[in-house]
């Protein structure tokens, strides 16, 4: 398994596992409205998720082969455009989706999750189509 | 020669040189002429291409 590809792994678990500490505590302690807790929080989920993302990433660097990495030739940028454009659809779906829901009555609370869930699922979509295009060439 | 010499030398990473041996990765002209160059052989001797219908 490539550096790259290792990368992807460790981006996409800790995503996942942040993303779902995030949802599953977060929207049920925080009440709806403006809360002036939410930017904290929020705040601290982000910092949370780097942090992780950069031990994961030190490790790999650490534990790599010698002369295993080296820059991104042609054929990973073109796997990193690639995913890129699979989650920039989503994020747009996402967001065109979540946006309309003011109009409907929706708690800007919870428009404000809707608009995070869909970047989150754009960053597990961009991560698992890198894992898939490694994988499959 | 290894992969990762060749990849060395090319200027790719060992995983490219593996995938374009494999035929799941058509590499750029100029990474195939430079593939070409190490082997001291023009392209055509290199690389093949196979249409659809069989023919090369």
């Amino acid at each position: 398994m490539s550096f790259r590809e290792k990368s992807a792994w460790i981006s996409l678990i800790v995503v996942l596992l942040t993303a779902a500490a995030f949802f599953l505590h977060v929207p049920w302690t925080l009440r709806p409205g403006p809360s002036p807790g939410l930017a904290h929080v929020t705040g601290l989920f982000l910092i949370l998720l780097v942090l992780i993302d950069l031990i994961g990433r030190i490790l790999v660097f650490v534990t790599a082969p010698k002369g295993g990495l080296t820059g991104k030739d042609e054929r990973e940028r073109l796997i990193d455009l690639k995913a890129a454009r699979s989650a920039f659809y989503v994020l747009l779906a996402g967001n065109l989706l979540a946006l309309p829901l003011v109009h409907f009555g929706a708690d800007p609370f919870a428009v404000a999750f809707a608009v995070v869930l869909s970047i989150v699922v754009a960053f597990v979509v961009n991560y698992s189509a890198r894992i898939y295009l490694y994988r499959r060439s | 020669m290894t992969q990762q010499e060749l990849a060395e030398r090319v200027g790719v990473t060992r995983q490219t040189i593996n995938a374009i041996e494999l035929g799941k990765y058509s590499p750029s002209l100029e990474v195939a002429f430079r593939i070409a160059l190490v082997f001291g052989l023009p392209l055509e001797q290199v690389f093949g291409y196979e249409s659809g219908d069989g023919e090369s």
